[in-house]
């Protein structure tokens, strides 16, 4: 654990008990929440300071320090950053660390409002799947990665092709790798690559052209894997093509050293945000979706977690469900109205006479029940086409299907019935 | 470096921009208003690519229309064409060449819209409404990627009735963005999975979502090499947050903001909070833009760590914005958006809109998202 020397470990703001990495942020975050003139914006160093600082050129008297907790707004009490804090409440602060971590560690810290707590929980969860990623990735690396990308797939690709089927979830991070290298190469390694990696994608592949410009590709692919070992022309154009990718490639060295650890750092420091634009008042707000985030995400089917929308000091503009605001209006009757039943959709380019109408002529009963929402656009029409038909102004043949019907020929399915509107 | 605090609203500020002291909250920016927008909210706006001349605008909306509208030099709209789906067109995306327009629709289809003929032709199909619809230009191959509720993501040459690709997501996809090689998909439950498009998409990486809310908007940002090299992601609750894909130092380069919440520094007042609907990187200067159920649209620069300029409150929350190819035009879309439902329970039918839906375009002088450049607001949708 280290040294208990400094003042309780990590460095905490007395004005509103919040917790920080560093003195320093500490001392940010106290000149930018706390010692802030609320009147020009300018940032004091200390609560003495600000008073004066009022006094002097607003003329104003302040007697509470802002953005600080009830008991905790004396600003007479001259603290800067962790100095300056009187004993007794530093003993108390250590007191209440204790019997957090005496109370079975950060599990109990789900509700706390504290970023970083959230962000220990992700770091820790996401090391399983970096230790899972780095199980993998030695008989990868090894052979093939001091000499160069090109080769560490192919010497990679027999090691990965038993492993595929077990380890789907930790192959994408390593994937990337290949490409970049193979790219000047028109797509010949991913060749061989893609039957390990997209199971059920080769059965699909022959009937549409993924590259067009390498057909044959689909005949080799099941011959790949034994002839690889024959592809002496690689070589010369592997150096190092990660100059145009500069993306991804940075990844492969991040599998090379350290694995799935450049990953795992930099989501969970991103889920920390210490910046004095993270309040308290939107802290509050956080709790109720940790009950969301605990939840296992696949309760799709399930009626939906309801967020808490309402804290003393913020209200959040949305719904209660924790659907999006898609999903809630989309439900609604009078946007179901028109979509297809099953076995009613049409997959074929839409036949000739339906000129860009799509509303399906086989479904006439389902017109019947539109009003007033979708009463305007006809009238719309004949503002909207001015007469320019072609938008584009490029070629005749353009024209000739607008002008061999009415003006609106554009819904004919529409208009056949009338007076509807 | 100045950090994200305060809000300082710019309506405080008080220049010379909104003259009038009635502030018209229909329009208050004064931006242009383009004509013949569809008659519910709008879901999705996006802006030809550069290979097409002038600036054509997509549209699509909850009234099962996408309208094309082009965007004239002197700020002036004029409605184009228009082609429907049987359900609410939830986003849409140009082909590389201008040539294609793809939609996709809650009635879990997606289409392909060819422009010089006018003609649209299905090209997809989910087993739910299909969320996010993009194109994807590889040097050894080109499709569509389309992401739905049905938890897949799945990528069509769009010949085939068939996918490519299917990939499994662990939720449902709420938002995505694509900037090739990079591919990064937001799902329900605070997923987020980044998938490399290099020969064949494949999942790159899960991460762990830096906010704490569900998710609900995300944008891919370029480095000076104008590759991706990391996405700004939005949530319901009025936060963004910048996150690299490689930083060298993950816990000072990635950061969250707060956005759209009705009073800055007042802390004695309950706030609002509300749901950051997209996000738009300039794609010039690199600042980003958001819109809110707030009414409000903001930019900021994720470099400076600053907020640049936060609009004037609009009467209706703003569902979308892009901005054109060298960001000159910015347009939103000011439409209801649901998110204001009484809490009482599933059987009430909320509230039908109080108007129909309104589009904005918002130009600058060109020279950037600074406060100078948008003195003359152009156009206005």
């Amino acid at each position: 654990m280290g040294r208990k020397k400094k003042k309780q470990l990590k460095p905490w703001c007395w004005y509103c008990n919040r917790d920080f990495d560093d003195e320093k942020i500490l001392i940010q975050h106290q000149k930018a929440k706390h010692f802030k003139c609320h009147i020009c914006h300018k940032k004091l160093y200390t609560g003495p300071g600000l008073a004066i600082h009022c006094m002097q050129v607003h003329k104003e008297t302040i007697d509470a320090v802002p953005n600080a907790i009830p008991g905790r707004t004396d600003i007479e009490l001259e603290i800067y950053g962790m100095e300056g804090i009187p004993e007794k409440d530093m003993q108390d602060r250590r007191r209440v660390l204790e019997q957090k971590t005496q109370d079975g560690q950060k599990k109990k810290q789900n509700q706390d409002d504290s970023d970083e707590e959230d962000d220990d929980e992700a770091g820790t969860s996401y090391q399983q799947p970096a230790a899972q990623q780095a199980a993998y990735v030695p008989p990868m690396t090894q052979p093939g990665m001091p000499q160069g990308m090109a080769h560490a797939s192919y010497s990679g690709i027999p090691h990965m092709m038993p492993g595929v089927p077990p380890m789907m979830p930790g192959v994408p991070p390593m994937m990337p790798g290949m490409p970049p290298g193979m790219m000047p190469m028109g797509g010949m390694i991913p060749g061989p690559g893609m039957p390990p990696v997209m199971p059920g994608l080769p059965s699909g592949m022959p009937p549409h052209v993924i590259r067009p410009g390498i057909p044959h590709m689909a005949t080799a692919v099941p011959g790949a894997p034994p002839g690889m070992p024959a592809r002496p022309v690689i070589p010369p154009a592997t150096t190092q093509s990660s100059v145009s990718k500069p993306l991804f490639p940075s990844a492969v060295q991040s599998q090379q050293t350290a694995s799935g650890q450049s990953p795992s750092a930099s989501t969970t420091e991103a889920t920390k945000s210490t910046f004095p634009a993270y309040t308290q008042a939107s802290a509050t707000s956080t709790n109720p979706s940790s009950s969301t985030v605990a939840k296992p995400p696949a309760t799709v089917t399930s009626k939906p977690a309801n967020l808490a929308t309402t804290s003393a000091t913020s209200k959040l503009m949305h719904p209660d469900e924790d659907i999006s605001l898609e999903e809630r209006r989309a439900q609604l009757p009078r946007y179901q109205r028109l979509i297809p039943r099953l076995g009613q959709a049409t997959m074929a380019a839409a036949p000739a006479g339906a000129v860009g109408g799509i509303m399906p002529p086989q479904q006439p009963g389902m017109r019947h029940p539109i009003h007033g929402q979708y009463g305007a656009p006809p009238q719309v029409m004949p503002g909207f086409m001015p007469g320019g038909m072609p938008p584009y102004g490029q070629s005749a043949p353009m024209v000739p299907p607008f002008q061999g019907g009415p003006p609106m020929g554009m819904r004919p399915p529409v208009m056949s019935p009338g007076g509807r509107y | 470096m100045s950090l994200f605090g305060t809000s300082s609203s710019f309506g405080t500020g008080g220049t010379g921009v909104f003259g009038s002291t009635t502030t018209d909250s229909h329009n208050p920016m004064k931006d242009v208003e383009v004509t013949s927008p569809p008659d519910d909210s709008i879901s999705c706006l996006a802006f030809s690519p550069p290979s097409l001349p002038g600036n054509f605008l997509i549209g699509g909306s909850w009234a099962n229309d996408v309208r094309c509208w082009e965007v004239q030099d002197n700020g002036q709209t004029v409605p184009k064409a228009q082609q429907m789906h049987t359900g609410p067109v939830l986003d849409v995306c140009w082909s590389d060449d201008g040539s294609k327009v793809f939609t996709a629709s809650c009635d879990k289809t997606a289409k392909m819209w060819d422009l010089n003929s006018n003609q649209a032709m299905q090209i997809a199909q989910h087993d739910g409404p299909i969320r996010t619809i993009h194109w994807i230009k590889a040097p050894n191959y080109s499709c569509v990627m389309t992401g739905s509720w049905d938890k897949t993501l799945k990528f069509w040459d769009t010949r085939s009735p068939n996918p490519m690709m299917s990939l499994q997501m662990p939720e449902r996809c709420y938002c995505a963005d694509v900037v090739y090689p990079m591919a990064v998909v937001a799902t329900a439950e605070r997923g987020l999975i980044v998938y490399q498009l290099e020969n064949q998409p494949s999942e790159f990486r899960r991460i762990d979502s830096p906010l704490k809310h569900q998710h609900r908007c995300v944008a891919i940002f370029k480095d000076k090499q104008n590759k991706p090299t990391g996405f700004a992601l939005g949530s319901i609750e009025g936060r963004v947050a910048i996150h690299y894909i490689n930083p060298p130092n993950p816990a000072k380069d990635n950061f969250t903001f707060k956005c759209h919440r009705s009073n800055g520094t007042n802390t004695t007042t309950p706030q609002d909070i509300y749901a950051v609907n997209a996000i738009a990187f300039h794609p010039v200067h690199g600042t980003l833009a958001t819109v809110g159920s707030d009414g409000r649209f903001s930019f900021w620069d994720k470099d400076a760590r600053t907020k640049l300029k936060t609009s004037e409150q609009l009467d209706q929350p703003i569902t979308a914005c892009c901005f054109n190819h060298n960001g000159n035009i910015f347009a939103y879309s000011s439409s209801y958006d649901w998110s204001k439902v009484e809490r009482k329970g599933p059987a009430l039918e909320p509230r039908p809109p109080p108007q129909a839906s309104h589009g904005a375009v918002h130009a600058g002088a060109g020279t950037g998202c600074r406060f100078q450049a948008w003195s003359r607001p152009i156009c206005v949708i």
